[in-house]
């Protein structure tokens, strides 16, 4: 079967200077990580891959864990195993939870972080996460004969709709930072399933620091594959420096505020999904609220 | 693309497209039997191979990725040790899965008890061996990978817990 289909050119670069002779020679291949979204898509085989494939795979440089005091740098090749089994005592529970929420433990073997990241069209939980968590990825353009190499925070790595915007085809994402100083409040929540019925996913995060009675810190993502990744920075802004606990009234009214936005700027959102993070947003507030008289 | 690589056993050497995902070479160049998956990667679970000895879609991996790998379909697994702890199982508690998704579910009971086995560390002779404490949730959401409804969850973990006390029996009898 496929007796017509032309086999692709797979590169395999040891290092980042051997990558960038190949993306130099080949702009137009596609970069390979784990594989398991650019797999799963329905038109995958037989497809055309005109310029090659860079597999990822061989460098060495791309799949380490280093941490210092104040931040942990994390490798794009680096699975999200790898990552739950060494980061148990050092990463934030939110993000956890989210790699857990990846797959189950066979898929998790083969899904990158980098790979997670970089998906063009579709943005799913660790987008979400590390947004909320203020990470920032270290960028390396190719243009022409110069490399610039550029962190810039996850949050602003997507347009509002979710897709990949580097600045450039020829990119690579090659670490993501986490810095260790998180908030004491950190809350995810992915309803639906991403992979079969995405139409009908949502991922809401939220993370904060409680100081005394009040908030600060307020970081909040909301998350529709394929439709939309809402970064609210109007109720950021109200929610930081509020006292605790938040007046039920205000609770309502912000989660409406929520609705309201998402109506104005993603006209593609179901109803239902509106109304799932709606909820699931004000029980992240209520849940403030009970920790905060507790 | 001509690729070396070791299938239940045998050492092949396949010239196949670089892309092709595994689940096709090995339905439709090796012609296996044991395989049938024609979700076209809408996850449905049923192409779980052994690669490198542990569990994997066969769905998810290129053909360039396979070169110098060991896998395992179910077609040898059914011929080893292992396999007999959870066919013990599955009589044991008299279901077992439907002939579509039997093989797959039973290779991810495989991955499962691996993980289960290997979490608690390999114990050497000379230290106790630790009772393993079935974490039901993560069993059934690592279940979940196949979508096959043909079974109840609660079944499906019964005989993993079946097969795990089988497994460390088994592995007991070995050390002593």
């Amino acid at each position: 079967m496929y007796e017509g289909v032309r086999s692709p050119l797979i590169y395999t670069p040891r290092t980042i200077g051997e990558f960038a002779t190949v993306i130099r020679r080949h702009p137009q291949a596609i970069l390979w990580a784990g594989g398991t979204y650019l797999m799963s898509q329905p038109d995958y085989y037989p497809g055309e891959a005109k310029d090659g494939i860079i597999d990822l795979s061989h460098m060495e440089e791309l799949k380490r864990i280093t941490r210092n005091d104040r931040y942990v740098e994390i490798g794009a090749m680096v699975t999200a195993r790898q990552l739950l089994s060494t980061g148990r005592l050092l990463l934030p529970p939110i993000l956890q939870q989210t790699l857990q929420s990846l797959g189950t433990q066979v898929v998790r073997r083969q899904i990158t972080i980098g790979g997670a990241l970089c998906i063009s069209d579709t943005r799913l939980s660790l987008s979400t996460t590390l947004a909320v968590l203020a990470a920032s990825a270290e960028v390396k353009l190719y243009n022409d004969s110069k490399v610039t190499t550029h962190w810039i925070p996850v949050a602003k790595l997507y347009d509002k709709e979710g897709k990949l915007n580097l600045g450039s085809k020829s990119a690579l994402l090659t670490r993501i930072r986490i810095g260790l100083e998180f908030g004491d409040f950190q809350r995810f929540v992915l309803f639906g399933d991403p992979i079969r019925k995405s139409s009908e996913c949502g991922i809401v995060a939220l993370h904060a620091k409680r100081e005394q009675n009040s908030l600060s810190k307020v970081q909040f993502c909301v998350t529709f594959p394929r439709k939309a990744f809402h970064i609210s920075k109007d109720i950021e802004s109200k929610l930081s420096g509020s006292a605790l606990p938040i007046h039920p009234e205000k609770v309502n009214s912000l989660s409406y505020e929520l609705v309201a936005e998402l109506t104005k700027m993603h006209n593609t959102i179901s109803d239902l999904q509106l109304e799932r993070a709606r909820r699931i947003f004000e029980s992240f507030l209520h849940d403030l609220n009970s920790q905060s008289l507790s | 693309m001509k690729i070396e690589c070791t299938i239940d056993g045998k050492a092949l050497t396949l010239s196949v497209n670089s892309n092709k995902p595994l689940s096709l070479i090995l339905m439709e160049d090796l012609e296996n039997q044991s395989l049938a998956s024609y979700c076209r990667g809408n996850a449905c679970g049923n192409c779980v191979v052994l690669f490198n000895d542990e569990a994997a879609l066969s769905c998810l991996i290129p053909a360039f990725r396979i070169r110098g790998a060991k896998i395992k379909t179910f077609e040898s697994f059914q011929r080893s040790r292992q396999y007999r702890d959870i066919e013990r199982a599955y009589k044991a508690i008299g279901n077992r899965p439907c002939p579509s998704c039997f093989n797959a579910k039973t290779l991810i009971i495989e991955s499962i008890l691996q993980d289960l086995t290997t979490d608690t560390g390999h114990p050497s002779a000379s230290t106790p061996s630790k009772e393993v404490v079935l974490d039901k949730a993560k069993v059934a959401r690592e279940l979940s990978l196949n979508s096959c409804q043909c079974m109840d969850m609660a079944e499906l973990i019964q005989i993993v817990e079946i097969a795990l006390g089988y497994r460390n029996r088994r592995r007991r009898v070995r050390r002593s």
